[in-house]
This record gives structure tokens, C-alpha cells and sequence, in this order.
């Protein structure tokens, strides 16, 4: 278990990296919206895992979708990674999170990496590239970096892709992020929970799983030749619910021995056996989104029995670093288990 | 998009966008680059693994460039496989581990996409023992075929042979690549590196120099991690 300590300075290190401070708000992910949906297993997730939620009763579902920068400033047409946080709320009144976002590996393998990467990849001055100087590059076949958005005057791209050049298990989530853009909508992206899970299936046979959410409507996003607009994805998502469901399979991939299980910077191969284990289906975005969207507050080892955390230790660092997020913000606590008075 | 941009910058941003930009950088920075900065070809196949799931619904794409490249040469290869069907099925039962197998000429070459279980080198030794009559049909048309056939007296030459014709595999994922260099030219390097990312780039344009025909990605699978034998159980086809 990663201390309190440690957990706290995690928080420090993305707050200190901020535009300005948010105070009352989510230090990463700041900008969010809730929603509301219910989640029907498939035939086939209840001969896998045992929790509650895939036995096939339909369960209702709390889902904050985010843009992955910290601040309050909303650039929805920005390159960024989105969130998708869900809850899945049991019976008895506890819940089952599943974290996940459009980036499909992480950057960093454990609490240290974090710090160093924390210390290299800081905000720095973002400018337009000269001219010659992009002529350069397209003379060494190299592609010149984005031109800044407009309003965008500091990055953190330029540091955190010195960080890649030294550390050959950043480069795939970094590059990931540089050419991850943005959606049309929340509801066409495909998210990712990037770390290992065990779920344990019926006889306690037990297996290291990754999740993913597929959109049903497809993946698609904006052209990157359109000029970023800073905010539609909120309305978007209103119109599109207020029309017609927007529906999510979740995908389980099944590790084998051999495969990174606790390192979340190294991809399983698509040769992995995948099995659908349900749909979500989104219906309505609720009007209180201080409850819904703000106070709300997910961790992505709150997990219900018949699903366990790995020792990935980012996964082990984000139970803490969740939680000193929500006390410095006021989130609303959660019961973890029926027997936690909390 | 920012509004200090001046006709200079647009002209640069719309430069590599252009057809005549991509056609000179193609005749003079790339042979440029590719003498500078030399890339060895990267072998064809599967990755080689341990792994279970890495050794079932293996992809073999193979490319055989035609002598005759003309429609007289398309058709002789044509001919040679639509003759051959009886023992083309008959043989791929036989063998037991091939999901889907076809022919297919692209151009002036004769090429077999197949996904197969198991190990390349057993998975070809199958085909000689079940169709071997069939390959030598097939290579003699092929350009250099004449120097491994009879494929039967020529086992490990086949084998050899049909590998360097079977397209190089670019991982699904574009830093894999990167490992995918490294490792042919023995660079084991841990962190701290010094690599240059931006580099990425110019290191796939001169890799698809070296590697003109490539299969893209390790290919969508409908029911990853199952054999041949698997499926064929479960649903209830024999065996």
C-alpha cells in the first residue's frame, strides 16, 4: 500500500503543475459531465467474473466523462486524453468503479517514474514553430510539432517528449497522447482502464483481465484541420441523449502468463482472447451536475467482490492519491464494502 | 489556426500536403536519408513468443514477385492454382491448423494470405508433406522458385525461402517499430536513452524503403486465442 504521504505529494506534484489552482475541483480532469445509464451483462460475463454486475440483472450506472487537462479552462477541440469514470451501483449500496480513458497505455510504470516525469514535463511557453525551422524538419523527414491552439501560450508536450527520448517505456503512451486529438463526442471514443484486474470467475478460478469501452456508435474525431472549438461536447452529448441512447460494449481481454500484468506502459497483443461482457446504456444527463458530475467521486480500486486490484503499482498509487483528491475537494464519500461505516 | 501566422507559415503547413512536395521529397530526401541514416529489412512473419495466444491465428502473407509479368504470366499462375483446388483443399484439411487460406495476384505477383496455428517453420513442412506438388507448380513461376524445388528434396531451402517472401509484420502499436529496429541492430539499451521520437517518422519512411511490402498492424481477430482444433470442437464440426 502506498503510504498517505506519498499519496498526498502525487496529488502536490499534478497540483503544482497547474495553469492556477481549482480550488473545490478536480486537480486533472477537471472539466466533467455526469450521466446517468444502466448496465446489462451478456450471457456469457457471469461464466467469467462473479461480481454482482455480471450476473445479468441490469444495473444502474453513474458515468463522468472529462477532458484530461487540469484547470478550468474548457478546450473541448483540443488533443487531449478523455476520461470515462463509471460506477456501477450495487444492491446493497456500495459500487464497483471502472476508470478508464482514450489513452491506451500509460506513461509511467510506478510511483517514481511519476515524480521524475512530474519534474522533467512542466508546463513550459508554447510557441509557434519559424517557419524554417518547420522547413528544416520536412527537409530531415521529420514532422514538424503542432502550432500552438489559439489562446494556447504553455505545454507540457515539449517536456514530457524529453522525458519520452530517455525512457523507452513512456514512448508508447507519449506518442499516444500526441496524436490522440479530440472526439465528436463522448460517446465516440473508445476508452481504456490500461491496468490489470483479477476477476474471479465461478470455482475461484481467477484471471488478469484488462477493460475497455467500445463505442457503439464507432470511434471518430474531429479533423485536425478544423479550427478547435472550445466547447460542444457537453451540448453534444445532451442532443444526442435527448434523441436516442448512446450505448457502450465493454470488452475484457484476458492476460496470459507472460503478459506485463503489472506494468501499465506495456500493451497486451490483440491475440489475447476478448470477451464482450456487456452493454451500458446511456440515457440522460442529469440536471444537478454538482451532484452528478462534481461531488461525485470514483477510485479505481473501489471494486466490487469477484474483481481485485493487480500490483500494478500505479493502480495501488491511485486508491490513496483518489482518495486525498476527494478529501481536498469535498467529494462525497462512498461506501466501499456493506460493512464500511464510511 | 493562431492568428500571427504569416503567408510563409501557411505555405509551409500546406507544403507537406502536397502531391508535388511528396513526389520530390520521394526522388531526392529519401535516397538522401537512406544513405545517411542505412535501415536493414525487417524479417517477415510472426513475432517469435512463447506465448499461447501469440501461436494460434499466426498470419502468413506471402508475396512471390511473377517471371512473366504480363497477363500471360498472371494467367499461367492462375491456372497453376485453379487446377490444383482439389489438392489445395484436400491438403489444407490435411494439415488441420490453417483458419483461412487464399490466392490471390496483386499486380505481377502471386501471393498466399493464410492464418494458421503454431510454428511457421512446421506450418510450412505440413504443406510441402500435403501439397508440395502443388508449391512447385506455383514457384516455378515465381521469380528465383527454380533454385528450392522440388520443395520435397529442398525442405530447409523452401522454408528459408518462403520466410524471406512472407511481409514484414508492423506491430500494431508505432513505438513497437522502434523495438522492432532496435532489436535487428542488437541495441538492448534500458532507461536512461538517448533517442529522438521525432525521428519516428523518417525511421517508418526508410523502413518502408527497405520493407516495400508490409502488413499493416497484426490484423483484427473476431475470436482471438482459439485454434483451428478449438473452434471446429465447439461448434460441432469434427475433426
Amino acid at each position: 500500500m502506498v503510504d498517505a504521504s506519498v499519496a498526498k505529494r502525487l496529488v502536490q506534484a499534478i497540483i503544482d503543475n497547474l495553469p492556477e489552482p481549482v480550488p473545490g475541483r478536480r486537480p486533472v480532469h477537471t472539466i466533467g459531465i455526469g450521466v446517468k445509464g444502466k448496465f446489462v451483462a451478456s450471457d456469457v460475463a457471469r461464466t467469467y467474473c462473479i461480481a454482482e454486475h455480471f450476473n445479468g440483472q441490469s444495473v444502474d450506472v453513474s458515468v463522468r466523462f472529462s477532458n484530461g487537462l487540469g484547470g478550468l479552462e474548457q478546450h473541448d477541440g483540443w488533443s487531449d486524453v478523455r476520461g470515462m469514470a463509471a460506477r456501477f451501483h450495487l444492491r446493497d449500496g456500495t459500487g464497483s468503479d471502472l476508470i478508464a480513458t482514450t489513452l491506451g497505455e500509460f506513461f509511467v510504470r510506478n510511483v517514481d517514474d511519476f515524480f521524475k516525469f512530474s519534474e522533467v514535463a512542466k508546463r513550459e511557453p508554447y510557441e509557434r514553430r519559424r517557419w524554417w525551422q518547420k522547413l528544416g524538419d520536412l527537409l530531415q523527414l521529420k514532422v514538424p510539432p503542432r502550432n500552438p491552439y489559439p489562446n494556447e501560450t504553455q505545454s507540457v508536450d515539449a517536456g514530457a517528449l524529453r522525458y519520452a527520448n530517455r525512457h523507452r517505456f513512456s514512448q508508447l503512451g507519449i506518442f499516444q497522447v500526441g496524436l490522440i486529438g479530440a472526439p465528436e463526442s463522448y460517446a465516440r471514443a473508445s476508452y481504456h482502464a490500461v491496468h490489470t484486474f483479477w476477476v474471479t470467475g465461478p470455482g475461484a478460478v481467477r484471471r488478469p483481465v484488462r477493460f475497455s469501452w467500445q463505442p457503439v456508435a464507432g470511434v471518430r474525431n474531429t479533423k485536425l484541420t478544423d479550427v478547435p472549438r472550445d466547447k460542444y461536447l457537453f451540448e453534444e452529448l445532451k442532443d444526442r441523449l435527448r434523441r436516442w441512447p448512446a450505448r457502450f460494449m465493454l470488452m475484457m481481454t484476458i492476460g496470459e502468463e507472460g503478459d506485463a500484468l503489472d506494468d501499465p506502459t506495456k500493451p497486451w497483443p490483440g491475440t489475447r482472447i476478448r470477451i464482450a461482457m456487456g452493454t451500458l446504456t446511456l440515457t440522460e444527463v442529469p440536471e444537478d451536475q454538482d451532484a452528478a458530475g462534481e461531488r461525485i467521486s470514483f477510485n479505481p480500486c473501489r471494486l466490487a467482490p469477484g474483481i481485485e486490484a493487480s500490483n500494478d503499482p500505479i493502480l495501488e498509487a491511485r486508491l490513496g492519491a483518489y482518495e486525498v483528491s476527494r478529501e481536498v475537494r469535498g467529494g462525497c464519500p462512498f461506501r466501499w464494502r456493506p460493512d464500511d461505516a464510511k | 489556426m493562431p492568428s500571427n501566422e504569416g503567408l510563409l507559415d501557411r505555405i509551409v503547413d500546406w507544403l507537406p500536403t502536397t502531391l508535388g512536395f511528396k513526389r520530390v521529397a520521394s526522388w531526392t530526401l529519401v535516397p538522401y536519408w537512406a544513405r545517411r541514416t542505412p535501415v536493414k529489412p525487417l524479417p517477415g512473419g510472426p513475432h517469435p513468443s512463447f506465448q499461447r495466444g501469440d501461436n494460434v491465428q499466426c498470419m502468413m502473407n506471402l508475396i512471390m514477385p511473377l517471371k512473366i509479368k504480363s497477363p500471360i504470366g498472371r494467367a499461367e499462375a492462375a491456372l497453376a492454382i485453379a487446377q490444383n483446388k482439389d489438392t489445395i483443399y484436400a491438403g489444407l484439411n490435411n494439415v488441420g491448423t490453417v483458419h483461412f487460406a487464399r490466392f490471390v495476384i496483386v499486380g505481377d505477383n502471386i501471393c498466399m494470405f493464410s492464418v494458421y496455428d503454431g510454428d511457421f517453420t512446421n506450418y510450412i513442412r505440413d504443406f510441402i508433406a500435403t501439397i508440395g506438388e502443388v508449391f512447385n507448380e506455383v514457384v516455378k513461376l515465381v521469380e528465383g522458385g527454380e533454385k528450392v524445388t522440388p520443395c520435397e528434396k529442398n525442405v530447409e531451402a523452401f522454408i528459408q525461402w518462403v520466410h524471406e517472401r512472407d511481409l514484414y509484420q508492423v506491430p500494431d502499436t508505432a513505438t513497437d517499430f522502434l523495438r522492432d529496429q532496435e532489436a535487428l541492430n542488437g541495441d538492448r539499451a534500458v532507461s536512461p536513452v538517448d533517442d529522438d521520437l521525432t525521428l519516428l517518422p523518417r525511421k517508418l519512411v526508410l523502413q518502408l524503403r527497405a520493407n516495400a511490402n508490409v502488413s499493416l498492424g497484426n490484423g483484427y481477430r473476431a475470436y482471438p486465442g482459439f485454434s483451428v482444433a478449438q473452434v471446429r470442437k465447439q461448434l460441432g464440426l469434427g475433426w
